[in-house]
């Protein structure tokens, strides 16, 4: 088992994008989630997705940067979604209330069709 | 009051300024909205009061060794000249968090510091207040975690109550254990003998040697090393240490940290899991295992069921009795009639093992032996070819210890072979006598030859064939029945039928063993020849 993070973003449309995460969202990890999160609201993405279908662990510190990150898009009147959780981390999303702020989907394609994510 | 009021609205800027940007913004506020067009911010910090933000045009040192004033004083004295008008304190709920410093080209009035006080409650009000609602969220988020922790707990309960297969909770166990510890490497390592060998590891494995494996085996707690930043902790079986489960590098927003008291108090609950897991699929497999051992036990029943004498072949002048005790339901005792032309053939044989492998060989000589006296073949020739066939077609190690005897009414005569079976007993004219091994065990050497024996067998006669099974049988003690008390009981029977002479060895040796388990088989045949 590996403990380090990768990411791919997917830009969809002007306002949107996909974050793919891959491996275990730490304290690094959710940095670097983070900064290129930020990179893209900088950019004029207001709707943005985090795909984690390859991540198995998020500890303490990975949910915190999380919580972050929405309320920064939630500041810049942006929304953050997730999709393709594992079980174990879509009950730990419920139990630390991420879900109260962000929308989870069960598949990345329900997550585009209802965010309305461009092609 | 249009002043006060764009104070206030810079000043709400603070609210989402992030941590390091909030000093300009302080500054900016008071110098734009107040009479002071100069100042200075200065944030505590481990070394004192360390300057945040300045004007241009101020020469405020970098680092103040002063403590933050109670209240807005004109009065404070700062290594810098000119001091400066006013100094305001920053506190956020009662700490005293830094100062703003400030001076003026110009004239001020008491209506300008009056500004400035109001300006810097409000601050303060704020920062409180962004303080409350931080240490609150900070409470909520810790309350969250406990229950993550519960809920975490509970599931691996669950998911151990609903599987027996252990790599699927080795990861389950390992991952949330690193989820809930912040734990930046984890391993478990697993018992097998006396080695301790990794099973799963998250990151880099620690190292786990000779020493360390002593002082995990006699700790019933978690050991420390470097300076806390590894735990191992012993997983504890029902009498043994059966793993270790292991812990390093605790994250935090700074870097790594040690372990704390909740976090190895996690530590502790997850290793205890483990074992209870582990624990659990050893007892599965032991219960799989035993059930695979009694279906075998069974079906090697079966077939040594079927290949014994369902019945006593009743010859003319020749009464014969058997009786044939299995020590494991399934034994390496075999026993076998046969008649032909006014001969009878008896044989008695003890197969090496028990069990399967036993039932196995005892079927192989079943066959031969059938064969082989169906060609009508004398006694040595047929344990010559038996050895031949055994050695041939059975597992290394495996042999068999055998007697055969062919009684000729006729002749008067009794023909036997002993291929490395206890001596066995004839009676003739009220002496006993042995039928010694002449011969190894068949099965051992590929070309041994057995040559026939033969001796007078006069009416009245009669010949006992037993396993060691009956001389070896143990009491409680630990005392064999051995050949002295054998011979007892055929003195005693010398007169009497093969079934008393059978039934009464039987209870000889079952009157001598008193309960004590039974560790071979037994084994008795008896003819005795009348008429």
């Amino acid at each position: 088992m590996t403990d380090e993070l990768r990411l791919a973003v997917e830009r969809r449309g002007p306002d949107g994008a996909i974050l793919h995460t891959k491996g275990y969202i730490n304290n690094v990890g959710g940095e670097e989630i983070a900064s290129r999160a930020y990179e893209l609201m900088d950019a004029g993405v207001r709707t943005l997705l985090l795909d984690l279908r390859e991540t198995k662990i998020v500890n303490s510190i990975g949910i915190s940067i999380l919580i972050e990150i929405i309320e920064k898009a939630i500041e810049r009147n942006g929304r953050v979604a997730f999709c393709c959780l594992t079980p174990v981390i879509y009950k730990t999303f419920h139990i630390m209330g991420l879900a109260n702020y962000a929308k989870i989907f069960d598949s990345e394609e329900s997550a585009i069709s209802e965010l309305g994510l461009a092609a | 009051m249009l002043r006060l009021s764009h104070f206030i609205s810079d000043l709400q800027h603070l609210e989402r300024a992030a941590q390091g940007s909030q000093a300009p913004l302080i500054l900016e506020a008071f110098t734009r909205n107040t009479a002071f067009d100069i100042g200075a911010v200065y944030l505590r910090d481990a070394t004192g009061l360390r300057l945040a933000a300045k004007s241009d045009r101020c020469f405020a040192p970098d680092l103040l060794q002063l403590d933050v004033p109670a209240e807005p004083t004109s009065d404070f004295r700062m290594p810098v000249e000119p001091q400066p008008l006013v100094v305001l304190p920053i506190r956020a709920h009662r700490d005293p968090a830094g100062l703003v410093a400030l001076w003026s080209a110009a004239a001020v009035g008491e209506d300008d510091l009056q500004l400035a006080r109001v300006g810097a409650a409000y601050l303060n009000a704020l920062l409180t207040n962004h303080r409350l609602v931080h240490e609150m969220r900070e409470g909520d988020f810790q309350l969250k975690s406990r229950l993550w922790e519960l809920e975490s707990l509970y599931d691996i309960g669950l998911s151990i109550a609903a599987t027996l297969n252990v790599d699927e909770l080795a990861d389950e166990v390992l991952f949330r254990m690193i989820s809930l510890t912040n734990a930046g490497r984890a391993a478990l390592f697993l018992r097998e003998g006396d080695q301790f060998n990794l099973y799963r590891a998250f990151g880099d494995p620690p190292a786990l040697d000779d020493s360390l494996i002593v002082q995990l085996i006699s700790s019933p707690d978690a050991v420390t090393l470097d300076d806390g930043l590894l735990v191992m902790l012993p997983i504890k079986g029902n009498n043994a240490t059966i793993g270790v489960l292991a812990a390093a590098d605790r994250e935090t927003r700074e870097g790594v940290g040690r372990f704390e008291e909740n976090e190895m108090r996690l530590l502790s609950l997850f290793a205890n899991q483990v074992a209870i897991a582990l624990e659990n699929a050893r007892l599965h497999r032991e219960a799989l295992e035993k059930q695979a051992m009694q279906r075998e036990l069974d079906l090697a029943a079966t077939i040594q069921r079927d290949i014994l004498p369902k019945a006593i072949p009743t010859v003319e002048g020749l009464p014969i009795a058997a009786f044939s005790k299995s020590a494991k339901q399934v034994g390496g005792d075999y026993h076998a009639f046969f008649e032909r032309d006014g001969v009878a053939s008896l044989l008695v044989a003890d197969v090496s093992g028990k069990s399967m492998p036993a039932a196995l060989l005892v079927s192989a000589l079943h066959a031969a032996v059938q064969l082989l006296f169906a060609e009508e073949r004398e006694l040595g020739d047929i344990a010559t070819e038996l050895n031949k066939h055994i050695h041939r077609w059975s597992a290394e190690n495996k042999f068999v210890t055998l007697v055969m005897v062919s009684i000729d009414r006729e002749q008067e005569t009794i023909e036997y072979i002993n291929a490395g079976h206890n001596p066995q007993y004839i009676v003739c004219g009220g002496e006993i006598e042995t039928l010694k091994s002449h011969g190894l065990p068949v099965g051992i050497m590929p070309n041994s030859r057995y040559m026939t024996q033969r001796r007078q067998f006069p009416k009245g006669s009669f010949v006992v064939l037993y396993s060691d099974g009956i001389t070896e049988a143990e009491n409680v003690a630990g005392d064999e029945f051995e050949n002295d008390r054998l011979e007892v009981v055929l003195r005693e029977t010398i007169d009497a039928t093969p079934a008393v002479i059978c039934d009464r060895i039987a209870a000889a040796v079952d009157s001598f063993a008193s309960g004590a388990p039974q560790k071979d088989d037994q084994t008795i045949v008896v003819a005795r020849f009348v008429s």
